[in-house]
């Protein structure tokens, strides 16, 4: 038998524990908290965990055995229904092509919000607020005037674009007037009388560059960098809101503008995409 | 009730195959429950003591928690689906029917994937948006912010390419559209859009493709970033809170 080779523990202390590593006193959150400001994980975290899961694994069995997911027939390229949606989460896009040119909408304005939001730890580079939600109480009125300020915009935007485009009058009359039909028109609904077509056909006759350029390209690209910077500007204005603010101010539009697109691309389009209001949307064409 | 003598309970726990599965005794004591926590491989990526405030549920609604929680649930119910799905034009739809109404729990079974994936879309932005006005992605947190991001575009993916799997009209006719919003890529959408779908229109290879990368694709991919994202968590300082 070979000899045993190393420092051997006293009797009785056999159980004593190994240092396994140092960890260098660098990183920032830990510095100066005292040891009291800690929970063992097991088993204070873990409990919560386990009641977080459990709930949702019998919330998720529950659904799941009230509602059917969706099944409609077999898939038949030949034929289109009407209107023809992307899944929910995706509508914010597809919405976005209703008003701007397909290549901007689709891939060069998501590109981009993907690209800033991954960047706004490298803009706001503080470490001041870390922790709170919203940063302060000029925050928290920020992100009300923030969401207040991109719902308000954004009504503007969709309905003057309904309206130009197809000269619907429906979002902005709420729908009262849905079920009126106009001399002389095919579908029912108030309607603009100086552009029966919709503005996009006077457009393709009368502007440089048809329709796709200044309605499609300009004018969405204008509208896209104008009103943040109005926002940022504003809350500065108001607030003399610092770098995290005015970031809570933009990232709180972006939040708002991806949710309220949603809901509209989801509740409030109907055949040909048209608006309507939620309460009024026609069903879809089989 | 039966009642085992506490020299049996005391053998038991002893003896060498217990010792040689746990390595510590039961987690009553500071020590033992650190052991149960760093010799685990499922709870080593937490740290043996949080703070107080991380413990909060109001500070980070679970949301990153649970978007895990569903990404396993989906994983589970998946492999289940798996068994009797076949991703191709004459049988996927028939196998989507008689999951609905031949194989035993295949209803439930469906239903709970589909909600649970509308349900991690959900989380996971819940998540962004709770870790965006906590401050959490401010330094050193920066680069766990990119990679949250990332798994949410992969989030988004990963749910996108399983809604074509039923090949029903509501999966071709999303996934058309969806499809038809990356082929307006300028240059070379025309390309990417054939690359995507392994044909001029949403067909049989499109079918195969989106499977492939719902069940094997995406899942590693996502599982992999995943791993730094939870790592990255413990090695900056664990949940934010304030300083």
């Amino acid at each position: 038998m070979a000899p045993i080779r190393g420092p051997q523990p006293l009797p009785g202390q056999e159980r004593r524990l190994r240092l396994l590593a140092f960890v260098k006193q660098d990183s920032v959150v830990r510095v100066d908290k005292r040891i009291e400001d800690t929970a063992m994980v097991w088993p204070h975290l873990l409990v919560i965990e386990f009641i977080a899961a459990m709930l949702f694994t019998g919330g998720l069995f529950v659904i799941g055995a009230l509602v059917n997911a969706p099944l409609q027939d077999v898939s038949n390229p030949d034929h289109t229904p009407n209107p023809s949606k992307a899944p929910w989460y995706f509508l914010n896009l597809q919405e976005l092509l209703l008003h701007m040119n397909p290549a901007l909408a689709g891939v060069i304005v998501p590109t981009i919000a993907i690209v800033a939001l991954m960047a706004i730890p490298y803009v706001d580079t503080s470490r001041m607020g870390v922790g709170t939600y919203f940063h302060s109480r000029k925050g928290r009125q920020i992100v009300v005037f923030s969401i207040v300020f991109t719902i308000a915009i954004l009504y503007l935007l969709v309905t003057a674009d309904a309206l130009m485009k197809a000269s619907q009058l429906a979002p902005i009359t709420f729908g009262v007037f849905s079920g009126v039909h106009l001399p002389g028109t095919t579908k029912p609904g108030l309607y603009l009388p100086f552009f029966p077509q919709g503005y996009a056909a006077w457009a393709d006759l009368h502007l440089p560059g048809g329709k796709s350029f200044i309605p499609d390209m300009i004018i969405p690209t204008g509208v896209m960098l104008f009103f943040p910077v109005v926002l940022v500007l504003l809350v500065k204005r108001i607030w003399h809101a610092d770098r995290r603010e005015w970031m809570i101010a933009l990232f709180t539009g972006f939040i708002t503008t991806y949710l309220l697109l949603t809901f509209v691309g989801t509740a409030m389009r109907g055949q040909g995409m048209d608006l309507f209001v939620p309460w009024n949307v026609p069903p879809p064409l089989p | 009730m039966l009642d085992i003598p506490a020299n049996v309970w005391q053998r038991v726990v002893k003896s060498s195959l217990w010792r040689s599965i746990f390595r510590h005794g039961y987690p009553d004591s500071r020590k033992n429950q650190s052991l149960a926590v760093f010799t685990n491989v499922f709870l080593h990526l937490h740290p043996v003591k949080v703070r107080r405030h991380a413990l909060a549920i109001p500070y980070t609604w679970c949301m990153g928690g649970l978007s895990f929680f569903l990404f396993l649930a989906l994983t589970l119910t998946g492999v289940l689906l798996m068994f009797y799905y076949r991703p191709t034009e004459n049988f996927a739809y028939q196998d989507i029917k008689d999951l609905e109404t031949v194989v035993v729990f295949g209803q439930i079974l469906r239903n709970m994937h589909r909600w649970a994936a509308h349900g991690m879309v959900i989380t996971v932005f819940l998540h962004m948006i709770r870790v965006f006005y906590t401050g959490s992605y401010k330094p050193p947190r920066e680069f766990n912010w990119v990679i949250g991001t990332l798994l949410w575009v992969i989030t988004l993916i990963l749910s996108f390419t399983g809604y074509l799997l039923p090949w029903d009209q509501l999966a071709l006719w999303a996934v058309t559209v969806g499809t038809n919003m990356v082929g307006a890529t300028p240059m070379i959408g025309g390309e990417i859009l054939y690359l995507l779908r392994g044909s001029l229109e949403v067909s049989g290879n499109t079918l195969l493709r989106f499977y492939v990368l719902h069940v094997v694709g995406l899942p590693l991919i996502a599982g992999f970033v995943m791993a730094i994202h939870f790592w990255r968590i413990r090695k900056d300082g664990g949940i934010s809170g304030p300083l």
